[in-house]
């Protein structure tokens, strides 16, 4: 049996659902095994290749994701939303409650940690924020949800060994499962 | 009122029990699991939350448990496929309302609404969320209302009126932009009938009414104390 391919993904999220990733410790030797990981936030920076199972962490907060998660669901037999940021947006979509015009001047221009007036980043290179920012599945269709602020590393675990193992996860008992 | 016994059918089982009481409350004494939001025992069920709707044979429309008397030979059943279809649906719904956001909220971990989110099996949510601007009442001394964690069960106002007699709480407008609110609309520290007891706060089943005392996830509510007080208060001395 050929080995899948694997990426992961972060767009609009803190990195915490990669660091709960990581916390399933020595079982990664278990999905290396069975998967090669072809692309993650720390491999170089090549486009997203063709994958069995992408895991997304994450919202879609701008032009930048929006872009990605377009070509990462082409890219991908399986997408899996990882995280609530990526599944209800969570303290990314926080800001959803205002104006983004509000949201950027409060956080640049009149926040309190400013020592002289500050002004908004405005460079050609930095990625252009959305109105509002969106669930995964409000963008592309998503096969598999895994919940959690983050979600546990044997939540993360149970589902990549299901999955690789041609088997369908089932996240929905409450000691596997977990809301912030 | 004189009390006639029945007998009716709950899942396939066989119960006799008494007229006059709720199919909710048979089902209870009875160990049957009926998921509720808005019932708190003791005070009166209002049917608001709609999540624990049953099947009564002979009726086409799904009835709300807590609001529905039982009657002699009804076939009622509690847990099919329709049912939890639609208890999925309804949780959903609070979801997508309001901004309930449990990684950062003051009842994580301790909160009703999450523990259904796991009995529905929700793992995610189908409808647009709608994000609404909510306010946040900090204005009383002891204690936060939360507009955005709020699910409108109505607990607070009815423990409020019921039990403490202030009727301080009441509800305002309709829809998505329904409020729960302290007297006539006005900052609840501002309030001039409130007796700051605190009743509504262990009532709320999120962590919509909070005590400013406690920190972010060490919310701990309890609102069986509620209950054990209505009864306390029947009791003659």
């Amino acid at each position: 049996m050929s080995k899948k391919k694997l990426a992961t993904v972060w767009l609009g999220g803190c990195s915490g659902c990669h660091m709960s990733l990581l916390d399933i410790d020595e079982r990664i030797l278990e999905v290396a095994q069975l998967a090669d990981i072809v692309k993650c936030p720390i491999v170089d920076g090549k486009e997203f290749p063709e994958v069995d199972i992408a895991l997304v962490e994450g919202a879609i907060t701008s032009d930048e994701h929006l872009k990605e998660i377009l070509h990462i669901r082409k890219q991908s037999k399986i997408l899996i939303s990882l995280g609530d940021c990526a599944i209800m947006t969570n303290v990314t979509g926080m800001r959803n409650y205002f104006n983004l015009k509000d949201v950027i001047e409060t956080s640049y221009v009149g926040s309190v940690s400013n020592d002289d007036a500050g002004e908004v980043p405005n460079h050609w290179a930095l990625l252009k924020l959305n109105d509002k920012v969106y669930p995964l599945q409000e963008i592309v269709e998503v096969d598999y949800f895994i919940p959690g602020c983050p979600p546990s590393a044997d939540a993360i675990f149970y589902v990549l060994s299901e999955l690789l193992n041609d088997r369908i996860p089932d996240l929905s008992e409450a000691k596997k499962m977990k809301h912030g | 009122m004189s009390m006639t016994k029945l007998t009716l059918q709950i899942d396939g089982r066989s119960i006799e029990t008494e007229s006059g009481r709720t199919i909710l409350e048979v089902c209870k004494e009875n160990d049957i699991t009926i998921l509720t939001m808005c019932h708190l025992k003791g005070i009166t069920d209002v049917g608001a939350c709609r999540l624990c709707l049953v099947e009564i044979e002979g009726v086409s429309k799904l009835m709300s448990a807590c609001t529905t008397k039982v009657a002699d030979k009804m076939i009622i059943r509690t847990s099919t496929e329709k049912i939890k279809r639609y208890q999925r649906i309804t949780t959903e719904l609070f979801a997508a309302e309001r901004n309930h956001v449990c990684s950062v909220c003051i009842a994580n971990g301790h909160c009703e609404l999450q523990k259904l989110a796991y009995d529905v099996k929700m793992d995610h949510i189908r409808y647009p969320y709608l994000f609404p601007q909510c306010e946040v009442d900090t204005s009383h001394p002891l204690y936060v209302l939360d507009h955005n964690r709020c699910i409108v069960c109505t607990r607070c106002v009815r423990v409020c009126a019921e039990v403490e007699g202030a009727y301080n709480w009441d509800v305002m407008n309709r829809g998505t932009n329904v409020r729960i609110i302290s007297d006539f609309n006005t900052p609840w520290g501002e309030s001039i009938t409130c007796s700051d007891c605190g009743k509504c706060v262990e009532a709320c089943p999120t962590g919509a009414l909070w005590p400013k005392a406690v920190v972010q996830g060490q919310l701990n509510k309890a609102p069986e104390f509620i209950s054990d007080l209505i009864e306390k208060r029947k009791m003659k001395l």
